[in-house]
């Protein structure tokens, strides 16, 4: 076993993938001899050369609409975003092609590709370096999104992702991309989409979180161990497909949830999980589904941690829960 | 054939043209197309002509809902299309190609079943008229966003020299799209990457009722590519033969791994933008009568008919077995009756989900 942090599983996981198969190539701002600003594609351009590593222009728009032109006539391209901030000159790429090439062309085409970027606060960049765009790509139908929160995810979720006929959005925590370490098995292995992990089982209050603010939820999970309540902590891993079973299942045990993300809350997809379980299970909550988010501003350079959803803003929340 | 000389200089002052409007051979070689395929080009010409008329039938019959007149653009599309190879190379054309489609070997009657939404649409009703697509002659189908298809242009481009398939891509836009982010960023990329690929202008003066000069303060289209380390050439698009030739050129550039080309086809729409426009608020009647005088196919009949190859009755004959093919087409497309609506929710995953099945439960009930 290897422990390997967030961004070495994401390294790992393009290599693998390109030994695999030679259609997967990589391509974005300095992932070539760079390694990629974070060093995600480090030594890839060495091993597998510029035609399959490929150093692009600084444009966005041109790097994600390439891709779907490589995707369709053939390849498996994962493109780099440097930072999730950067990606709105490529969103139309994103929306009006990716998204609806398959759909569009009625099955003629589709667009199996991957636009990776890290994305979220807690890295002192203000707010073109600390946004978390997910609601965008989960808004727009056609793309399938993924935000992974430990290596091991990172690492079985990139690799289906890199195999998946759809274009995915894989958005990277980048503030855990070397504060988790973990041991990661040798051998080759997948994750499917679609399915949440229940990183804590709980009985009292089901904490949903998904990439970041996962670690927080966990955290807050441990205080309210202490005050002797029983929290439950599921990892969504995936927006696009996203699993309804596994969170219903969770609240109709607990009877209530928070759910908790980094992004601002309005139109969020914390808001469209909560009121997934609020449809769904309104005569099983003993208290109305919090969403403990971002707030509804742009993420200011300070206070940088206070932006996101802190142990505190969780307890916070937790405790209106149980009081309700 | 590899070749080091070439007929054609970039970034040139007039536009390159092989006919003149009395329809002379104007052209500096030899004529090398038999008169069967100078015939087969004005077929062509001819048979996007009468399909667009067609379009405006049923429009009106309300069949269709939307068109996009193309009359004028007939030379520079059918020059185009003839200049790939069909079926091999990959073409991403905008919504005003429908003769270089037809031409390609688009079938007709899919063309028509795109137009009305019916059961016979391979892209299944999903988008509105004058956007079709054909994956089995890698025609990409088309977008709406003016210039979103040119990066994914590059993209296949790209992955066509790195497979080393020998494949050209064709992208094809209108004047409007040159101011676009995304067109500039397509370029510039095709640029470093000396991808294969012809990007094709088909320049009508207007975006909408924007006329060129508030569109650019280049005086030429074709100028831009300087900026992209690659030929530009300025053609007159109601030329079909400069069309066809310069065209050819810029393909055999690309499959020799010559890299890209821009070429800008000047040409002429007659009509408004689409049947939502009226062009009478932007432009004189005089002007589009100006133009019309210089009509490719008006051009290419005198020019035939000095070889011996056209007389007004041969043409009329014509135009009659050419509709007759287009309305067997367009009876084949609407026989197939319309795309029901539950075929919604297929096709925008590889994979079931949840939440669609749902969704197609909600529109069940309501039907």
């Amino acid at each position: 076993m290897a422990t390997l942090n967030i961004v070495q599983a994401v390294k790992r996981a393009l290599d693998e993938e390109m030994a695999r198969d030679e259609r997967v190539v990589v391509l974005g701002e300095d992932v070539g001899k760079r390694g990629g600003v974070f060093l995600a594609t480090e030594g890839l351009y060495q091993k597998y050369g510029p035609d399959r590593v490929i150093d692009t222009p600084l444009a966005e728009a041109a790097i994600i609409g390439a891709a779907v032109g490589m995707a369709t006539h053939g390849l498996r391209p994962v493109a780099e975003i440097q930072f999730a901030d950067y990606v709105f000159p490529g969103f139309d790429q994103l929306v009006s092609q990716a998204a609806k090439l398959r759909y569009r062309s009625g099955g003629q085409f589709s667009a199996p590709m991957v636009v990776r970027m890290p994305s979220g606060g807690g890295v002192k960049g203000g707010h073109h370096h600390s946004q978390s765009p997910e609601a965008y790509f989960t808004h727009t139908a056609g793309l399938k999104v993924v935000v992974p929160s430990t290596p091991t995810d990172t690492l079985g979720l990139l690799k289906t992702a890199i195999r998946d006929d759809d274009p995915v959005v894989f958005m990277e925590p980048k503030r855990l991309y070397r504060a988790i370490k973990e041991e990661v098995p040798d051998e080759e292995f997948t994750i499917p989409l679609g399915q949440a992990r229940i990183r804590r089982e709980g009985t009292d209050l089901t904490l949903i979180a998904y990439g970041g603010p996962t670690v927080e939820a966990l955290k807050a999970a441990d205080e309210l161990t202490k005050a002797g309540v029983s929290a439950e902590v599921l990892d969504l891993r995936s927006l696009v497909p996203w699993d309804k079973e596994t969170v219903l299942n969770s609240v109709a045990k607990t009877g209530r949830a928070l759910v908790i993300a980094e992004a601002p809350r309005t139109a969020s997809f914390a808001s469209e999980v909560a009121a997934t379980v609020m449809e769904e299970l309104l005569d099983q909550l003993m208290s109305p589904v919090y969403r403990v988010t971002g707030f509804d501003t742009p993420y200011p350079y300070v206070p940088d941690r206070e932006y996101m959803p802190t142990v505190t803003r969780i307890l916070n929340f937790a405790k209106k829960a149980l009081d309700y | 054939m590899i070749k080091d000389t070439w007929r054609f200089e970039p970034f040139n002052e007039e536009p390159i043209r092989l006919i003149d409007e009395e329809g002379n051979w104007i052209g500096e070689f030899d004529l090398d197309l038999s008169d069967q395929e100078l015939q087969e080009l004005y077929r062509h010409l001819v048979r996007g002509r009468l399909l667009d008329e067609r379009y405006q039938i049923i429009l009106r019959q309300g069949k269709t809902s939307f068109v996009a007149p193309s009359a004028g653009h007939e030379g520079a599309q059918v020059g185009l299309a003839k200049a790939v190879r069909p079926g091999f190379d990959w073409i991403f054309p905008y919504y005003r190609d429908k003769t270089l489609l037809a031409t390609l070997g688009y079938p007709v009657e899919l063309l028509y079943a795109q137009m009305m939404a019916t059961r016979l649409d391979p892209n299944k009703g999903r988008q509105m008229p004058e956007h079709p697509g054909l994956r089995e002659l890698n025609v990409f189908t088309v977008a709406s966003p003016i210039a979103s298809h040119a990066p994914p242009a590059v993209g296949a481009a790209i992955s066509a020299k790195i497979q080393g398939t020998g494949q050209v891509v064709l992208t094809t836009f209108g004047d409007g799209a040159t101011s676009e982010g995304d067109w500039h960023a397509a370029l510039n990329f095709a640029g470093a990457q000396g991808a294969p690929i012809v990007f094709a202008a088909e320049n009508n003066r207007y975006a909408i009722s924007v006329n060129f000069e508030k569109q650019s303060g280049s005086p030429r289209i074709a100028d831009k590519a300087h900026a992209y380390g690659f030929p530009g050439y300025q053609v007159d698009g109601m030329d079909v033969l400069a069309s066809l030739y310069v065209a050819r050129e810029a393909v055999e550039r690309a499959r020799q791994g010559l890299g890209p080309s821009l070429v800008e086809f000047l040409v002429y729409r007659y009509g408004p933008h689409s049947s939502a426009d009226d062009d009478r608020v932007y432009r004189s009647r005089e002007e589009v009568e100006f133009w019309r005088k210089k009509d490719p196919i008006l051009r290419f009949e005198r020019f035939l008919e000095k070889r011996g190859l056209w007389t007004p009755e041969a043409g009329e004959k014509l135009r009659e077995e050419v509709k007759a093919e287009l309305l067997a087409a367009e009876e084949k497309a609407e026989a197939a009756g319309p795309v029901p609506p539950e075929w919604m929710f297929d096709d925008l995953y590889s994979t079931p989900y949840w939440l669609l099945e749902e969704q197609r439960g909600i529109l069940l009930a309501e039907l």
